[in-house]
């Protein structure tokens, strides 16, 4: 079986990933899988109005803009799976009566993004040196029409899928077994065994993320020390 | 003497509530029962009322304890999509408004009602092969409005919102319709009414974790509050899964969510039951 991209069933798209593009935001990155892109900007800790201030901890904002047309309840829908990920990983007791907002902007879609999506606010949120629980990694799968489960699918794949199934996990993420998923989204037409294989795909697709993430940042960390001392 | 006792406490007990209704819940939780008196998995009654609206050409009520939801479809014809010349159109809206809810303000639709909307809309997909909406390839074809509007809201509006559109839907009756390519005018046939294939019924069950603690089935509007996490399992009717969507930072293991996969399969019939 061949991909369009010919890559193997259990590849990930070559992704990219880079910090602090955005001057004006307090942490900001853009999260890359071939023609798949977001950027994500973060503000916060910043005052937040006073009819939506929580008195114990910070609201957590999200809002996602699409790459094409105006905000329609598909955005809302997506907005509404990010906040519920990282409304608690976000440690928000520790800046009580504050706002921490989450910008996503949709640069290319070619698929899997959702997970995209959530990969590129783990790294912002933690290029704005939010305090977080642990870092989040996602990641999508496709059941295609002949049973063939591929990792990281293109738009075209998940047109053609039978079934698309999207996972988060938090850090470590080989602790999901006993923790379960944070963020799950599986449709179309499956069973509970392909369900559970897609789990285990996503499970090693989201380390690789991780792994990948932690390199991009360590990389920027060291970078920085080196400006420092210099 | 013994009645006035029992009042006095039923009166404490609703201060109880009223003041601290987390400790409330949670007294109950730590006794593995719920304030209901609902066993962990256990949904609640279910009611379905079809054809509740004369007005409207499908229609359906939906009771789930406490929650009501009516559901309505009006069918109107319209050009078809350039890009899909042969499918018809069917959109959903769930209208959560101050009346089912004193957590819901007037105007714009809250972001807990679009995200319900869209999630019910990307669920509907599954429901109607929209081709069988077309009257003429390219010229006519039925655009079907499903409004959904929540009449009383005590958790889990979701799942009541779903069976409802799959009700209404079976309920749902159309004109034939006929295109003269002459004229390029729709005709009905009043008379001559017929219902709409149902690719797949959908099935669908909430299940809720209270507190980081438990795990139940169709929570209602206090336990939904005190939620850490939700996830919703959508089944077809032979069994197969449609949907799983799990929300919220709370922890539902592996084992835990089979376990609910498998209570949303007996689910299945229960509704079925209640939908024949």
């Amino acid at each position: 079986m061949t991909r369009p991209d010919n890559r193997e069933a259990s590849h990930l798209r070559a992704m990219h990933c880079s910090l602090g593009q955005l001057n004006r935001a307090d942490g900001s990155a853009q999260f890359t899988a071939q023609n798949t892109s977001v950027v994500c900007g973060v503000f916060g800790p910043v005052e937040a109005k006073v009819y939506e201030e929580k008195l114990d901890r910070a609201v957590v904002e999200v809002k996602f803009r699409s790459d094409i047309g105006s905000s329609t309840t598909k955005d809302k829908w997506v907005e509404s799976a990010i906040r519920s990920t990282f409304e608690r990983e976000i440690l928000a007791h520790q800046h009580p009566r504050t706002l921490v907002q989450i910008n996503i902007q949709l640069r290319e879609s070619d698929g899997s993004v959702d997970s995209a999506a959530i990969n590129a606010t783990s790294l912002a949120l933690v290029d704005a040196g939010i305090p977080l629980k642990s870092m989040i990694s996602a990641a999508t799968c496709a059941v295609l029409s002949d049973d063939v489960v591929v990792v990281d699918p293109t738009q075209e794949e998940i047109d053609a899928a039978r079934s698309v199934h999207t996972f988060a996990f938090a850090n470590p993420v080989s602790d999901s077994n006993k923790q379960g998923p944070l963020y799950v989204d599986s449709r179309g037409n499956f069973t509970m065994d392909e369900y559970n294989h897609c789990y285990d795909l996503c499970v090693l697709a989201a380390e690789r993320v991780l792994a990948f993430m932690r390199t991009a940042i360590e990389g920027k960390v060291t970078k920085e020390a080196k400006i420092n001392t210099t | 003497m013994v009645e006035t006792g029992q009042a006095a406490a039923a009166v404490a007990m609703q201060t109880f509530e009223r003041i601290h209704p987390v400790e409330f819940q949670r007294r109950f939780l730590g006794q593995n029962t719920r304030h209901t008196g609902r066993e962990f998995n256990q949904f609640r009654a279910l009611k379905v009322i079809k054809g509740a609206i004369s007005t409207a050409q499908g229609s359906a009520t939906v009771r789930l304890g406490n929650t009501t939801v009516v559901c309505g479809i009006k069918a109107e014809v319209c050009e078809p999509d350039v890009k899909r010349p042969t499918a018809g159109y069917l959109t959903t809206n769930v209208e959560l408004s101050p009346m089912c809810s004193a957590r819901f303000r007037a105007g714009a639709p809250s972001d807990e009602a679009q995200v319900a909307s869209e999630h019910i809309y990307r669920l509907s997909m599954h429901l109607l092969d929209l081709t069988s909406l077309c009257i003429e390839s390219g010229k006519a074809a039925w655009s079907l409005s499903a409004d959904i509007v929540c009449l009383k809201h005590d958790g889990n509006v979701v799942d009541a919102a779903v069976i409802a559109l799959v009700a209404a839907i079976e309920d749902l009756r159309l004109p034939r319709a006929e295109f003269d390519s002459a004229t390029g005018v729709v005709s009905a046939d009043k008379e001559a009414l017929g219902h709409v294939d149902v690719k797949k019924r959908l099935f669908p069950a909430t299940f809720v974790l209270v507190d980081d603690l438990c795990v139940v089935a169709d929570a209602d509007d206090a336990e939904e509050q005190m939620a850490t996490a939700s996830l919703l399992v959508v089944m077809d009717g032979e069994g197969k899964l449609v949907n799983l969507w799990k929300r919220g930072a709370g922890v539902i293991s592996r084992e835990a969510v089979e376990q609910c996969v498998e209570r949303a399969r007996e689910r299945m019939s229960e509704i079925a039951k209640v939908l024949d």
